[in-house]
């Protein structure tokens, strides 16, 4: 039997003081190290892979194959990705993997494998393999992996009303999401029992897929989540795990696989660089009617969360504003890169890009203030949106004051004028976003709690949700002390822990803390009314505390008794039709941002002097906790907007696998992001709250090319917005 | 040449065994030592998350082999003192310095030897101080004014 003691959550004080415990820090010394063998090519055939000068090395254990894992495939929407694979469609894609009793035995492992390829034609860019004569996915033979289009409202009387476009084309990049814990796993296997400890957004979800396959070798997977180094996106299924899974079952022994920084990179997932055409239509007066947006999103070589991301970035930003008539259509196109994967803002961001910029270009050109275009025309409390959102709180007009009150203040009171070479700008965006998506997984999207009574007394409260270290523990903490009026250290809580804890959807979609905590404050209640029945029982006073019932609860053998589940199902959420029609969510948040910027224009360099962000995001439950992810978001929008990129030679590789070349931002240069929440109440929410996860990345990238235009008068159409690229948007004017 | 081979690692002297000379002091201190607040984030010198104190002085222990810091004095985020990693700890807290947790020890052993006076003149900006470490959840301004705030 294995130990399924969950591991401690740590506290900010474990975090701080190095005593949190990862993934990596687990893996006891001895442990067999699994290593891949991964593809040169970018696309090719395996013809043979000649495993006996592996096997025959000292130290080598076992050596898996394609073979090992036929007809297994992941894959969110379209489970398109092997395990180990016959058909590499991408540099660094794994095809065979070793166990070894050590590193050295198993980097020797690896070299000694014979794996003899057939090369095919490749593409990189979604243009090429539009027109690559041969699919990359046998079945997907035009290599478009989704189609996606809606065109809700009467586009061609609406148009007529139209008497300003603004229309550009803009490119994204795929941005490594470069959390700074590398993929590790770690596998402890005791006869048909396996127990996969790995960092996930998912564990419940891990599990269900698991199971599946393992229960073709007659194994049980349970999932266990540890302190976990950061994620943003990137880490759900993955064939890492499943290789290691196979390998602790053969072999019978625990096997752990860490990987470097650079085979992280290589091997990982990226945000989905799109391009995106869209064009706005307005009357003359300012009213937003019409809007067009063809997305052509680069899949790389497997889909994962892929097709959802698609349908996100081809209509989701259109909510917040009330078009009349709408027209999205978007592919999502496979290509031989990295595999690309949601990315905290799902897509959003890149659509936020073009649209906060052809906003503001209409404003300019109606002559109209960009802060009275955006209030004019955005969805309120009570509406419901061109795509079927009901806003039940809407704090936009808060945080269009917010903000539009400091850059007026910072632009009298900052000193910062432009001069001959240095020029400064202000720019604004804003954003809506939703609460979960039921419409991604209606069934699922649930949360579960479990409070129970440990046979020393001690408060259990298990949830199926997981902290990624953006402060899930911290709410469903004070969630709990609020709840049922108890202090912290009377009772202990488990996250991310399928074999004691409940199932969770897990974190994304910006849901966690709403759906946790609705589903707490359900078992509080019911834990609540159990102890009160037993008040009179255990010989106890009326008013006696929830921990002194507890404790003498266990002590009589009543515990079993106390015991409170509960769940969380959202109410009057549908699952988005085809065409991403419908109510997704049980609430709507908001946000807008304001930066200020300068601009060399000798060197193109773009320095961020200020930043504002005004959020609508409910009741704030942990303040330090939804500031960080304000803060956090914003400086990752930086990255996005500035500096981050993967740049892929014309051969597949990627050929900056680290941070000395994948430039995210550091402590220089980083602006003082001013937080503000605005006073907002939703009838929805757990205690009034909505979400803080994703959106404070959401109207970076926008709100930074509003400023660079405002400061150069030129519109960036391209990310990052670099030195060379913006000094190029400034020096190749058509004369 | 005396080739030394005993360090001593958060006060306490270790002979370093000869299978370990020629490999990186990071694993000698995460495997060997047992040290895991000592994290790796790049394995290159870039993130600072494997940062110790090599005779008082801040380096990246995935750059050094445990054979080359010989005769040395090394601390890990382990041995620093108690006292001030409470400091560090309730600074964090109050100012929202730490969401993931990876980075933070790499940080936390960077702020202690700019306490100690370790920097060239002492007025150096934080945010130049710590060029060397990423904080992929982006606390960078939380991380500043929690350490400003360390006396």
């Amino acid at each position: 039997m294995l130990d399924m003691t969950p591991p401690k959550i740590s506290t900010i004080a474990d975090r701080s003081t190095g005593r949190a415990r990862y993934t990596s820090d687990l893996v006891p010394a001895g442990t067999t190290l699994v290593g891949i063998a991964r593809s040169p090519h970018a696309h090719a055939n395996v013809l043979s892979i000649d495993t006996s000068k592996a096997m025959a090395l000292p130290g080598v254990l076992d050596v898996l194959t394609p073979e090992d894992f036929s007809g297994v495939a992941l894959g969110h929407h379209i489970a398109d990705e092997p395990i180990l694979t016959d058909r590499v469609r991408y540099v660094g894609e794994g095809v065979a993997a070793v166990a070894a009793v050590d590193e050295a035995a198993m980097i020797a492992g690896i070299a000694a494998l014979d794996i003899e390829y057939e090369v095919l034609p490749h593409a990189i860019r979604v243009d090429d393999a539009l027109a690559l004569d041969r699919p990359i996915h046998d079945n997907f033979p035009d290599n478009v992996a989704r189609r996606f289009a809606a065109e809700p409202g009467d586009w061609d009387a609406e148009v007529k009303r139209v008497t300003h476009w603004a229309e550009g084309t803009f490119e994204t990049a795929a941005v490594p999401h470069a959390y700074l814990e590398p993929r590790a796993c770690l596998v402890r296997v005791d006869g048909n029992e396996l127990e996969l400890v790995s960092g996930t957004h998912a564990p419940s979800m891990l599990a269900d897929q698991y199971n599946k396959i393992a229960a073709v070798w007659g194994a049980t997977v349970e999932v266990t989540t540890p302190d976990m180094g950061g994620s943003f996106g990137a880490k759900w299924e993955h064939p890492t795990h499943l290789v290691c899974l196979s390998f602790a079952h053969r072999l019978q022994r625990d096997v752990a696989m860490v990987l470097p920084r650079r085979d992280d990179m290589i091997a990982g997932r990226t945000r989905i660089a799109m391009r995106i055409f869209m064009r706005i239509g307005a009357t003359a007066d300012g009213e937003l009617v019409a809007k067009q947006t063809k997305v052509w999103a680069d899949n790389g070589a497997y889909s994962l969360h892929g097709p959802s991301v698609l349908l996100a970035a081809s209509v989701r930003v259109d909510n917040l504003y009330k078009f009349s008539a709408v027209k999205a259509e978007g592919q999502l196109i496979y290509t031989n890169n990295i595999p690309s994967e949601c990315f905290r803002g799902f897509g959003i961001p890149q659509s936020a890009f073009a649209q906060e910029q052809l906003v503001d270009e209409l404003a300019r050109k109606l002559d109209l203030d960009p802060v009275e275009m955006r209030r004019r025309n955005a969805v309120g409390e009570g509406d419901t949106s061109v795509h079927g959102w009901e806003v039940t709180s809407c704090g936009l007009e808060d945080c269009l004051d917010m903000v539009r009150d400091r850059i007026q203040s910072h632009r009298n009171d900052s000193g910062l004028v432009s001069d001959g070479r240095f020029k400064i700008g202000y720019g604004l965006a804003a954003v809506i976003h939703c609460v979960s998506n039921s419409g991604h997984d209606e069934a699922t999207d649930i949360s579960n709690i479990i409070i129970s009574v440990d046979p020393d007394g001690t408060i259990c409260v298990a949830s199926g949700e997981v902290e990624l270290g953006a402060g899930t523990a911290e709410v469903l903490q004070r969630t709990v002390e609020r709840e049922l009026d108890i202090k912290r250290g009377q009772f202990r809580f488990v996250l991310g822990h399928t074999s004691t804890g409940p199932f969770g959807r897990g974190s994304f979609a910006s849901r966690t803390s709403f759906f946790m905590a609705h589903a707490a404050i359900a078992g509080c209640k019911i834990f609540s009314e159990n102890c009160s029945k037993l008040v009179d029982d255990l010989g106890l006073e009326t008013n006696a505390s929830i921990a002194e019932i507890a404790k003498l609860a266990a002590q009589k053998g009543h515990a079993e008794s106390l015991k409170a589940t509960a769940q969380f199902i959202p109410e009057n959420v549908v699952a988005a039709d085809d065409h991403g029609y419908g109510n997704i969510a049980s609430a709507y948040t908001f946000a807008v941002h304001g930066a200020c910027v300068k601009v060399d224009t000798l060197t193109g360099k773009t320095m961020i002097q200020q930043y504002w962000a005004a959020h609508d995001t409910g009741t704030v439950v942990n303040y330090q906790g939804a500031v960080g992810q304000v803060i956090g978001g914003v400086i990752q929008g930086i990255g996005m907007a500035l500096s981050e990129t993967t740049a892929v030679a014309e051969n597949g590789q990627l050929l900056n696998p680290g941070y000395l070349d994948d430039r995210v931002p550091t402590f220089p240069g980083m602006p003082n992001v001013d937080v503000h929440f605005a006073a907002t109440f939703d009838k929805n929410g757990p205690m009034g709250a909505k979400t803080i996860g994703e959106p404070p990345v959401i109207p970076v990238v926008g709100c930074i090319a509003n400023a660079i235009y405002d400061a150069v008068e030129e519109r960036q159409y391209t990310l990052p917005m670099t030195p060379e690229q913006v000094w190029n948007s400034l020096n190749t004017k058509v004369q | 040449m005396t080739v030394v081979n005993t360090i001593r690692v958060n006060g306490v002297d270790h002979e370093i065994p000869a299978n370990w000379q020629a490999k990186r002091l990071l694993d000698y201190l995460r495997t060997e030592l047992k040290l895991v607040g000592v994290k790796e984030g790049c394995g290159e010198g870039d993130c600072g998350a494997c940062t110790v104190l090599v005779d008082g002085e801040p380096m990246c222990s995935c750059l050094l082999l445990s054979g080359v810091v010989g005769g040395r004095e090394v601390t890990t985020i382990e041995g620093l003192p108690r006292e001030y990693l409470d400091k560090f700890s309730s600074a964090c807290e109050t100012h929202g310095g730490v969401q993931c947790g990876f980075c933070t020890g790499g940080v936390a052993v960077m702020s202690s030897w700019m306490k100690n006076g370790g920097t060239e003149t002492g007025v150096e900006p934080v945010s130049k101080l710590l060029e060397g470490n990423i904080c992929r959840c982006g606390g960078y301004q939380q991380l500043t004014n929690a350490i400003a705030d360390i006396n």
